[in-house]
């Protein structure tokens, strides 16, 4: 209304020939983040956090990750034992904050796979895998996860755990000794912490359909 | 099978509704309505697969896959917390008592008689490790024993006493470890720390001669390996003279415990003449009453030197053969002593050329295995490989009791039994 | 022994040798029935059935299942022998004697394919139940060498070319008699102009070092 232009009252708005609101473009930002390309990165990507550049806080968070990592108990066969064998009073496992053994795949970090994997029992296994939430981990124990080790020429062994899922670390031995899955355990720490595993870059099939015996068809 | 009700005295009856009144109940409480899908249907994004997805392929099958009303299926499957190894085991229970049982096997079935068919007699000894991984000197026994009567020779006399005195060592911490694992199925987790300290100090013991914590290559055929050697009786001298003590503190834990009396006593009996037709043969059998030790039965090596007696109990319960395995171990302790006394000098191994080709024959050797009766069977067709070798694995035949003595039990009761027949699941599924 | 022996030789025809163990050989169909008079006969009595075994003497051959048994009585194991034929490799089942054999009637169906009539629980108990080998049978045959199956390879801890050495560059010079320092990746070892790295090995060619681990 003619009303409004003569009003003294009423102060004007900012017409659109005034300078208009500096809107930040992104091509100052691709030169800053250029040196780290993250998303381009192998073993990097985003995940629907904002982590653009590693800080203090996530240097703590994968300090606490490393050291309270809880094993699935996946103990198969002899190296079960000296898993266990680890974890108990004499080598303590404990002390790497790996004492609760999580029977429960949803809560578990690490699954070490410790002793044989048969044909029959791969079809599980990979189902406990695929269970278990990111992050997660896997340690090879013992030569017959690594490469199928004295079962080499089996009809019934699959040769090697990291031919079903991707493996971490491997443990070498039959059956390691505990200073040596402890050694292999420690490694895994510097590999969680320093965000090395394979916990990024592999693809989940989603739910495998199995049939009643459990074996993947 | 049988018992479908709970046995006296143990737990109220099962609460029977009928339609009404359940979906009464569950509206109150706020529960779902129970949805019966049909096979291939889905629900809650999950694909439901019939149980089972193929028709029953045996009598038994049909049996237990015919789930009546009131009754369900629970998987206790190839990973569960039991530290028995992979086994699964299919529950048909109601409400918490189980009325019938399947034990599925083969998780581990690592295909070692086939592998021992293409390999020399002595790499035979090196395959048969890790089956039953408990007592990996009990393993080797038998193949040694048994390619001896195909080779038509003998250990020499220290090496006979050298292999019953590791043999027995073995025995010792594996029943040692069974009342930890029959504590830790029940839930206590002290027992099986004090096992493990125990098998610990008996396994560096055996490390400082064989060179191996756990599947020790130490035998050979015609003796063993290597001698003693002073490590390994200043450790034996040190762990003799502390006379088992993480041993005694599990004792003084699991035997006058209230609670582990009540869930073990009268539990699972197996009475002698189901024993004697199931198959049953070691701790498990002598608990039951049957004076049976193949020590005794058919003695091998220096045991028909050694004075000893054979331990049974008469109750045939979870708790008769924790007692028996308790008792076996002292016995085992006295053994040992015996056999430092009289061990004598000499040979630990006879000479035997590298690759050998024993005339065609066959031989079958038994021994006392911490589970029972552990034989080889042993065909030679007078090559470098044997033509068939076949153990017999006692943990395998124990478990055939499971579908027999289970129902009427409850699902808690389950791993309490089965701890206590102690298979170990290597030596099942070979 | 010589006891045992002339004890049995009343009952069907059979034959014997002696060792250890007494042994005995009668035809399969035979089996249940001689087990059963070994087990109820007073004087017998083998209470114990301790093994109970499959074997397979060729391709061509036959089958045997070789039971063991036990009594106090005698001193001596006895070994009971029954053939089957190959083509037809059925068996009566003891089941009905020793419900402990149920097991072991198992494995000897799983592994060499032998059947029991009568057994209401005849599956497989190592095996897939859809699996369609007999594993044990002696035209059931395992590769010769790992190395020589088509699915070697698939790990790369088993193909040489995908370890990454320069991690343990900090060791020092794989080889202390050559000159050159550690290649920085493994292109460089191929094209050495100088040659004084030593020959790589040739895994692209199909070679492993497997292959050369024994005369071939």
């Amino acid at each position: 209304m003619a009303m409004t232009d003569t009003d003294p009252e009423v102060t004007r708005v900012a017409t659109p020939s005034a300078a208009p609101i500096a809107i930040p473009d992104a091509s100052a930002d691709e030169t800053l983040l250029a040196p780290f390309r993250i998303d381009e990165h192998p073993q990097g990507g985003f995940h629907g956090l904002l982590e653009v550049i590693p800080t203090k806080a996530d240097y703590v968070l994968d300090l606490i990750r490393a050291n309270s990592l809880w094993p699935l108990l996946s103990g198969l066969s002899c190296c079960a034992i000296e898993m266990m064998s680890t974890a108990t009073s004499v080598n303590d496992m404990d002390r790497f904050g790996m004492f609760p053994f999580r029977a429960s795949p949803r809560q578990a970090d690490v699954l070490i796979v410790a002793g044989t994997l048969t044909t029959k029992m791969a079809g599980p296994l990979v189902r406990l895998w695929e269970q278990m939430p990111e992050p997660k981990w896997c340690v090879a124990m013992g030569t017959c996860t690594t490469s199928g080790g004295r079962f080499k020429r089996s009809y019934s062994v699959v040769q090697g755990v990291d031919r079903v899922m991707p493996v971490d670390v491997y443990v070498p031995g039959c059956p390691p000794r505990p200073e040596a899955l402890i050694h292999g355990l420690m490694r895994l720490q510097e590999l969680v912490k320093q965000r090395r595993g394979h916990w990024r870059t592999y693809v989940d099939r989603g739910p495998q359909r199995l049939n009643w015996e459990g074996d993947v068809r | 099978m049988t018992a479908t009700e709970p046995r006296e005295g143990r737990i109220p009856d099962p609460i029977d509704l009928d339609a009404a009144e359940e979906a009464r109940l569950r509206t109150a409480a706020g529960i779902a309505p129970a949805v019966a899908t049909a096979a291939g249907a889905e629900y809650a994004g999950f694909e439901m697969v019939g149980i089972p997805d193929r028709p029953p392929q045996t009598e038994r099958e049909r049996e237990l896959f015919t789930v009546d009303e009131g009754e369900m299926l629970v998987n206790m499957g190839p990973q569960h917390p039991s530290t028995h190894g992979v086994m699964r085991l299919l529950l048909k229970v109601r409400s918490e008592v189980v009325t019938d049982l399947d034990v599925v096997l083969g998780y581990l079935h690592r295909g070692i008689e086939k592998l021992c068919e293409n390999a020399t007699y002595t790499t035979v000894l090196t395959y048969v490790d890790p089956m039953d991984y408990l007592s990996s000197m009990h393993n080797e026994h038998a193949p040694a024993l048994a390619f001896e009567k195909l080779y038509g020779i003998e250990a020499p006399p220290r090496a006979q006493y050298i292999r019953a005195l590791v043999v027995e060592l073995n025995r010792v911490f594996s029943h040692g470890l069974m009342m930890g694992f029959l504590a830790l199925d029940m839930g206590g987790i002290t027992p099986i720390l004090y096992g493990f300290i125990n098998r610990d100090e008996i396994v560096e013991m055996l490390a400082s001669i064989s060179g191996q914590r756990m599947l020790f290559n130490f035998f050979r055929v015609g003796g063993v390996n290597w001698d003693v050697n002073d490590e390994f009786l200043s450790r034996l001298g040190t762990w003799h003279s502390k006379q088992l003590r993480s041993i005694r503190d599990n004792e003084a834990l699991l035997t006058e415990n209230e609670i582990f009396r009540a869930r073990t006593q009268k539990m699972g009996i197996i009475s002698r003449e189901q024993a004697i037709q199931l198959g049953v043969t070691g701790p498990n059998l002598r608990a039951s009453g049957v004076p049976f030790d193949v020590r005794k039965a058919h003695p091998y090596a220096p045991y028909a030197e050694l004075e000893f007696d054979v331990i049974t109990q008469q109750a045939g319960d979870v708790y008769a053969r924790y007692i028996q395995r308790i008792d076996e171990l002292k016995q085992s302790m006295h053994l040992i002593e015996q056999i430092m006394d009289k061990m004598p000098h000499g040979p630990v191994q006879a000479q035997v050329p590298g690759i050998i080709r024993p005339r065609p024959g066959r031989a079958y050797a038994a021994i006392e295995s911490p589970r029972g009766l552990y034989s080889v069977y042993a065909i030679s067709d007078g090559g470098p490989n044997p033509y068939r070798f076949r153990m017999r694995d006692p943990s395998l035949i124990s478990l055939q009791v499971m579908p027999t003595l289970m129902p009427g039990h409850l699902i808690a009761d389950t791993m309490a039994i089965m701890a206590s027949l102690d298979p170990v699941m290597g030596g099942v599924d070979k | 022994m010589r006891l045992l022996t002339e004890r049995f030789a009343d009952a069907a025809p059979t034959l014997w040798t002696d060792e250890d163990t007494v042994e005995i050989t009668i035809p399969g169909a035979g089996a249940a029935d001689a087990l059963r008079t070994l087990r109820d006969d007073p004087e017998l009595d083998f209470w114990m059935l301790a093994d109970a075994a499959a074997v397979d003497y060729g391709p061509t051959e036959r089958f045997e299942v070789v039971y063991h048994l036990y009594s106090d009585r005698h001193p001596a194991w006895l070994r009971v022998r029954a053939t089957v034929s190959r083509a037809d490799p059925r068996l009566p089942t003891i089941t009905q004697l020793w419900s402990g054999a149920g097991f072991h009637e198992r494995e000897m169906f799983d592994m060499m394919g032998i059947v029991f009539e009568g057994n209401r629980d005849l599956r497989r108990l190592y095996m897939s139940p859809d699996y369609r080998s007999f594993p044990q049978r002696k035209d059931f045959l395992l590769p010769d060498d790992a190395a020589d199956s088509p699915a070697a390879g698939v790990n790369p801890l088993e193909r040489p070319e995908t370890w990454d050495l320069t991690r343990f560059a900090a060791l020092g010079p794989l080889n202390p008699l050559a000159d050159a320092g550690a290649p920085t990746d493994a292109s460089a070892v191929v094209a050495d102009p100088a040659g004084e790295q030593p020959e790589p090995s040739p895994v692209g060619a199909g070679q492993t070092d497997a292959s050369r681990s024994r005369p071939r």
